[in-house]
């Protein structure tokens, strides 16, 4: 008699369960947000056969800057407070990278760093509006590392550049910095955080809504307690690509990389910025990386980390704004 | 529909065949317990305990249930529990092969997302047993058939506010492994090893680190 009971019960709290709407893993907007494709009312451009979310603040005949995010397959939310640069007489360009956070996705195959150098020639022809306009790269991170490719292979194209924290312009230095700022200390909460839910959640090559919420949940990892690059906290995103992630770390392993060998011909002053609790970059590792520019200034902003832009902006701002005045 | 495929899954869970232990089928002989503990990589550095009960049947059957969690500072939000049955299908002198299925429940924990999982898993191992010693091939398919989520405040304000929980379907994952497993008998006690390749099931991507090995003690009760 009890055991039909419960057997009743049990079938109940199924029924009961079972009125919700089934949800499927792979439907847009489930996990992930919808990417400029699946949500027209984002702010986006169609260039070089893509097309990007993006959007501008400022005065579009004053001098660009642009915003390049981090990644690779990261996104500009964690960059929006550099759009303060637009009341001190700058146009200031955010764009999301081909198959990262809210643009247009491709395949994996179809990446390469010079599609990504071509798409940013793409977004600076975009929004130029005149031959002697000035144009500024403000990278973080990655975007920062794409910065300083495309000053290598276009120098002349720019008037000057940002870089916070590039982890490492070539592949040895990016060996350096991953190799200090991503242990994976087994015994750690943090670590079993990002490999248990493995035995979850698969997804195949093409399945980006999977490979995007993975890689969306893994990051908890950068902000951890006691991690190296001196992350406060959560910082905001909108999504990571995974497939732009493991094509360049393919071809970073596969092929290499050095955007360093023609960096001494250009002959603007850069800016180095660099928080003081990033114990893995520092001022060490920033005069590695300023020693391939002729004319570089290192600045440590304090009291923040590798999320410097999000966290400190207050501190970043001024020395960013002296250093635009200087190279006026 | 959806409560049709949650019966299978409970059903799974509940009554289908097991194994948890890796066993030395040559030294088991009138065993009926099994006590079980282990350390080992299984998508983290894992702890493990379990039991095994031996069935009083002409082919040895046994009862499983093995409970395990990842290493971290916070000990029961992450977990993997596992019951079922072994059989052993191929019985002869040496050679023996068995067959085992487990229904699975776990968890996962952190600071974006809970998670909670109903699977199964199917394993086969073929090999050499002697009473002192075996060494035997295995080969396994560990598959997450349907999947709650709850995300946390975090995750909605710093990742995407309009993330939708509740329960997902199909099955959100599903991963192959093949190995080998060896231990040493004495008294009543064995000592074994498992240790193997991860693949997930299209054969093309792996997880972050693709293998997995277990180090584990077992002792026989009469």
């Amino acid at each position: 008699m009890n055991l039909k009971i419960m057997a009743v019960a049990v079938l109940a709290c199924l029924t009961l369960y079972s009125c919700e709407k089934e949800l499927y893993i792979n439907e847009p907007g489930n996990m992930v947000p919808k990417t400029v494709e699946g949500d027209p009312s984002l702010p986006s451009i169609s260039v070089n056969g893509t097309t990007l979310h993006a959007e501008t603040f400022g005065n579009p005949d004053s001098a660009l800057i642009i915003f390049l995010h981090g990644g690779p397959g990261g996104d500009y939310r964690s960059g929006l407070n550099v759009k303060r640069l637009a009341e001190d007489g700058y146009h200031v360009v955010f764009y999301d990278q081909r198959g990262s956070g809210l643009s247009k996705r491709h395949e994996k195959h179809t990446y390469s760093i010079q599609l990504y150098l071509d798409d940013l020639s793409a977004v600076i022809e975009h929004y130029k509006k005149a031959p002697n306009q000035r144009v500024i790269l403000f990278g973080h991170s990655w975007g920062a590392i794409l910065a300083a490719a495309y000053i290598n292979k276009y120098p002349t194209q720019i008037h000057g550049a940002i870089f916070a924290e590039p982890g490492g312009f070539n592949k040895d230095l990016l060996n350096e910095y991953g190799g200090a700022s991503r242990k994976l200390n087994p015994l750690l909460e943090k670590t079993s955080d990002v490999l248990y839910y493995d035995q979850f959640l698969t997804g195949r090559e093409n399945e980006h809504e999977v490979l995007d919420y993975k890689l969306a949940i893994m990051s908890s990892f950068s902000y951890a307690q006691g991690n190296d690059e001196g992350v406060e906290g959560p910082f905001p995103f909108w999504r990571n690509g995974a497939a732009v992630l493991q094509a360049f770390s393919s071809i970073s392993e596969n092929e290499g990389f050095d955007f360093t060998t023609d960096l001494d011909q250009f002959q603007k002053k850069v800016l180095f910025i660099y928080g003081e609790k990033n114990k893995s970059y520092g001022l060490s590792f920033a005069k590695k990386e300023a020693a391939f520019f002729p004319l570089a200034e290192l600045v440590q902003i304090e009291n923040t980390g590798h999320q410097m832009i999000h966290f400190n902006w207050n501190s970043v701002y001024p020395k960013v704004l002296n250093y635009l005045t200087s190279i006026k | 529909m959806k409560t049709y495929k949650i019966l299978i899954v409970l059903f799974f869970s509940l009554f289908q065949l097991t194994k948890a232990q890796t066993i030395n089928w040559k030294s088991l002989e009138s065993s009926r317990h099994i006590l079980n503990t282990a350390i080992g990589w299984d998508y983290g550095l894992t702890y493990n305990v379990g039991y095994g009960f031996q069935l009083k049947t002409k082919a040895p059957i046994v009862l499983n249930a093995q409970f395990s969690i990842p290493s971290g500072e916070k000990t029961f939000d992450d977990f993997n529990s596992k019951i079922g049955v072994t059989l052993l299908l191929l019985n002869s002198p040496n050679l023996k092969g068995s067959i085992t299925a487990n229904g699975i429940y776990r968890k996962y924990d952190s600071p974006f997302v809970c998670m909670q999982n109903f699977g199964s898993e199917l394993k086969g191992a073929i090999g050499y047993y002697k009473s002192k010693w075996f060494i035997a091939g295995e080969i396994g398919f560990d598959k997450a058939i349907v999947t709650h989520f709850k995300h946390s405040s975090i995750f909605r304000e710093s990742v995407y506010s309009d993330v939708k929980d509740g329960w997902y379907e199909p099955a959100t994952g599903g991963n192959f492994s093949y190995g080998l497993q060896t231990g040493y008998s004495f008294k009543k006690s064995d000592i074994t090893l498992n240790i193997g390749k991860v693949l997930s099931q299209d054969f093309k991507t792996s997880p972050l680190i693709p293998f997995y090995t277990k180090i584990g003690f077992n002792y026989r009760i009469n």
